[in-house]
């Protein structure tokens, strides 16, 4: 067989393979552009934007751990008007799907951004961070109560024409239950997962190895985590689920969608390997061709059949 | 670029208990590198591949031959990271992303001098070279431990140069007995007195520095002081190495007093020293 299918389908999205790229890790989507061309990618998604310009938390804000990667940078990002201004006119032309990540720290400021981004912007979609562990009082807090986090999905969806996705924090009691809530509210499809908060503490000073003391853990460390909950979520809710945690090799990648993930999204795994969002589209392929499936989308959830 | 460097030559840089590494890497970076720019190492033994450490180590540039394809990378071995790195055999490849970041800007004439502190020398050699190259009189101020160092660290390197070389170590085992910057002081007063002035005497006088925080910022108040620009190279744990996860970065203060972060790995990680909010973030 010569020829698989790598377009899927996300939240009436189409995108050219299931490759993309997640909030925090891809700038705002030019900073990659000598090492792996836009074209080639699903989608990206944006750095995630706050109403007002923030300026983030203190450094030391990585610190490497096992096959991870702990980071607290607090959302700094240009903040809304200038995001409109300085960075969507670019974003209209990139080749690519392009999805806008926002944060807030009430249901106003959800709001606020969600108005001002719509389809005619030539965004593809927003995903609605509910799940930022390294601010205090929000994001993270809409993604910890489910009642909260209907709320604020509901709100955006009631103002904005894009399908919205929800990104969920896997620092929950029960992942499920937080998936339920954001398809109570009306999303479209489920991130999972933002990062696993943790922290490190350098010895020799005695004191925490971040300046913000915990910070968000990534890396192949937490993919087992990520793909228990996708699996977890698949079987429970009817929605796209964008798989996302660890992800380095297209084997990570297959994990995730025969797990039931639509698409999956590569973050820490860029830093390690630049390319690697290319070498993972080329070896998800090759993967259908080996198992004989002429459409990626066959092997979403595939692992829960058998 | 992603690219590979072939390794020509790795070996002990001096003393073996100063734990230092000359890394020689054969391959495209050198055409359009410049000093003060560095690479992004994937740091694995190639034997076993693994995920501990999970990061490319940003490594300055020592020296860069394009005629020849070749960077030089100095280290010291401080971690898990450079001691696998250690490890590298010559005609093994390495993962390299670079050249990254902005380097050094050199002025068309004039005094260039480098002020250097500890293993912090190791990027402004090539900048030195460059200096040179250019035409341009080159003076090194370097403060180290003690004669050990200094002398592992590349001092004859630096000497074959044949540049005025004003060195300090802590114990006085060689130069000066005392800090970097006292040597520094000690030359601006005597050119420019103990008053603020505009550098514009004869000849001009540029530094450009590297080395412990703490040394930068006593560095460029000093030039501050006498009104000589300074460039400052600053470290910070780096995790894209290309200015998307905002890991590394540093706090900046324009003219008006306004404050900005800015990307160490993407907008630096050479900044013009009197804009640089040494005492941490706003």
């Amino acid at each position: 067989m010569d020829c698989v299918d790598l377009t899927t389908v996300l939240a009436g999205i189409t995108l050219r393979n299931p490759v993309v790229t997640c909030s925090g890790t891809y700038g705002f989507g030019e900073e990659y552009a000598d090492y792996c061309p836009l074209e080639a990618l699903g989608g990206i998604t944006l750095k995630g934007i706050t109403p007002l310009p923030r300026l983030g938390n203190s450094v030391p804000r990585l610190a490497e751990t096992p096959a991870g990667l702990l980071n607290s940078v607090g959302l700094e990002n240009p903040g809304l008007e200038d995001f409109l201004v300085s960075y969507l006119p670019k974003v209209r032309k990139m080749p690519t799907a392009v999805i806008a990540n926002i944060s807030g720290f009430s249901l106003e400021d959800y709001v606020q951004m969600a108005r001002a981004l719509q389809v005619d912007s030539g965004l593809a979609a927003l995903e609605v961070n509910i799940s930022c562990p390294n601010v205090k009082h929000g994001g993270m807090h809409f993604g910890t109560d489910p009642h909260s986090a209907e709320e604020v999905i509901a709100a955006v969806k009631a103002v904005t024409n894009l399908p919205t996705i929800a990104k969920l924090s896997p620092n929950v009691t029960d992942i499920v239950e937080m998936a339920r809530a954001a398809q109570r509210g009306g999303a479209d499809a489920l991130s999972l997962i933002n990062t696993l908060l943790g922290m490190r503490i350098d010895i020799e000073q005695q004191r925490p190895l971040l300046a913000n003391t915990f910070g968000g853990l990534s890396g192949p460390a937490i993919r087992p985590v990520a793909v228990r909950m996708v699996w977890q979520v698949a079987e429970a809710v009817d929605l796209p689920i964008i798989g996302m945690g660890g992800i380095t090799t297209w084997q990570d990648a297959v994990e995730f969608l025969l797990a039931g993930a639509t698409a999956i999204s590569i973050g820490t795994g860029n830093f390690v390997n630049p390319q690697a969002p290319l070498e993972i589209i080329q070896g998800i392929k090759g993967y259908c061709e080996k198992h004989g499936l002429t459409s990626v989308r066959n092997l979403v959830g595939l692992a829960h059949k058998g | 670029m992603l690219t590979e460097g072939l390794v020509v030559v790795h070996e002990c840089l001096g003393a073996a208990d100063q734990r230092l590494r000359r890394l020689v890497l054969k391959g495209p970076i050198a055409k359009t590198a410049k000093a003060g720019q560095f690479v992004a190492v994937l740091v694995q033994d190639s034997s076993i591949p693994s995920y501990d450490p999970l990061l490319r180590r940003p490594i300055s540039l020592a020296e860069i031959s394009p005629d020849r394809d070749e960077i030089t990378l100095l280290y010291r071995i401080q971690g898990r990271g450079t001691e696998i790195l250690a490890r590298a055999r010559c005609g093994e490849q390495l993962s390299l992303m670079g050249p990254l970041g902005q380097g050094f800007s050199l002025p068309e004439v004039g005094e260039l001098w480098l002020v250097a502190g500890g293993i912090g020398v190791f990027p402004l050699y090539a900048l030195a070279q460059s200096a040179l190259d250019q035409g341009l009189n080159v003076r090194l101020f370097w403060g180290g431990e003690n004669q050990s160092f200094l002398i592992s660290a590349g001092l004859p390197a630096w000497q074959a140069l044949e540049i005025p070389l004003n060195l300090s170590t802590l114990d006085g085992t060689l130069g000066e007995r005392g800090l970097v910057t006292e040597q520094l002081q000690g030359r601006l007063s005597e050119l420019f007195g103990h008053t603020k002035q505009e550098n514009t005497s004869s000849p001009q006088i540029r530094v450009a520095t590297c080395g412990p925080k703490k040394m930068m910022q006593a560095v460029t108040e000093l030039c501050v002081n006498y009104a000589v620009p300074v460039q400052v190279s600053l470290e910070e744990r780096m995790g894209c190495a290309v200015g998307a996860c905002l890991g590394c970065v540093c706090t900046l203060i324009d003219k008006a007093g306004t404050l900005s972060h800015k990307k160490v790995c993407q907008d630096g990680p050479v900044f013009r020293g009197e804009e640089v909010v040494w005492d941490g973030l706003c």
